[in-house]
């Protein structure tokens, strides 16, 4: 099963959710065995970013961390083979973790 | 250190548990089930003899059982870790450590008489088998979800008999549900290790 999230909105002036295909060389992060790989990723503004679950089960790409979460973006990846892309459009670092699973933790560099 | 990890494994989970060293290298697969079978039976124990204390409010033998328990959590973690490397090893670690919050919180709500924590224990604990067999199938498809969930659910079951004897002061029911917990942690290191031996058959094979 592959689902897909899509949503045309920018969230807290920081974070998009780009509603385009994702172009077939987006930078992405997989999600395996609890980890995100890679844990840390750098990408120019404008880059759009993609999610891949590979275990079986839900994952969240939740912004912060879980001693201090950011609403600024919240993504559902529900079991394996789910994806979910963004669209980061300022420069900065965005932690990231998983609701579930606080061990798993990431990082969007944006330069 | 062996060639093997099986050997290293079984070497590893010897001089956590009784200092004993191998007096033979065991063939791997052997030694792999038997590492393990040993490493999740210990848990048990570890886990029974921390929950008993608990609820007779002998305070210092708790600590001393929890601290033991979580040794052997970090065995189980540089098990899986041998296998699958250490990213899977520090991922594991935190998630195995989560049930053990779970039982400690039910041991709690027993203790207090205090139902509604109880359910909450039990429910995060049932909840947690999903997550356990999700961890262990992505690591090896070999063991669907589903299975290895059932059967980390039905150790939940038997360790909850064991501490629900010992809350009620029943020695003798208590330490033949000990038995039980321990003797079904074969039913779960059994199919791990065949699986891992089928996944890596030039490492674990017979």
């Amino acid at each position: 099963m592959r689902r897909r999230w899509e949503l045309g909105v920018v969230l807290a002036g920081a974070f998009g959710i780009a509603a385009v295909a994702p172009a077939p060389s987006s930078p992405g992060v997989e999600i395996q065995l609890f980890r995100f790989r890679p844990a840390r990723l750098e990408v120019q503004p404008g880059t759009q970013v993609r999610w891949t679950n590979r275990d079986d089960i839900t994952h969240t790409i939740t912004g912060g961390t879980p001693e201090a979460p950011q609403a600024a973006f919240r993504l559902v990846l529900e079991g394996r083979g789910a994806v979910a892309d963004g669209t980061f459009v300022e420069r900065g670092t965005y932690p990231y973790f998983c609701e579930r699973h606080h061990h798993m933790r990431g990082e969007i560099r944006v330069q | 250190m062996s060639t093997g990890c099986g050997q290293t494994m079984a070497a590893d989970s010897s001089a956590q548990t009784s200092g004993m060293a191998l007096s033979s290298p065991a063939p791997k697969a052997t030694g792999l089930k038997s590492a393990l079978n040993t490493l999740f039976q210990e848990h048990v124990y570890l886990a029974a003899a921390a929950t008993g204390a608990a609820l007779d409010g002998r305070e210092a033998e708790f600590k001393a059982a929890a601290g033991a328990l979580d040794q052997n959590s970090m065995a189980i973690g540089r098990a899986i870790g041998s296998v699958y490397g250490p990213d899977a090893e520090q991922a594991f670690l935190p998630l195995w450590r989560k049930h053990i919050g779970f039982a400690v919180d039910y041991t709690v709500g027993v203790a207090g008489k205090d139902r509604a924590k109880q359910d909450k224990a039990v429910n995060d604990l049932i909840g947690y088998t999903r997550d356990f067999g999700a961890f262990l199938n992505s690591a090896n498809p070999d063991l669907p979800t589903k299975v290895v969930a059932d059967l980390v659910q039905h150790h939940v079951v038997t360790l909850k008999s064991v501490i629900d004897a010992q809350a009620s002061k029943d020695q003798a029911r208590a330490y033949t549900a000990l038995r039980t917990a321990a003797g079904h942690m074969q039913a779960i290191a059994d199919p791990l290790a065949d699986a891992i031996a089928k996944q890596f058959p030039d490492r674990f094979g017979s």
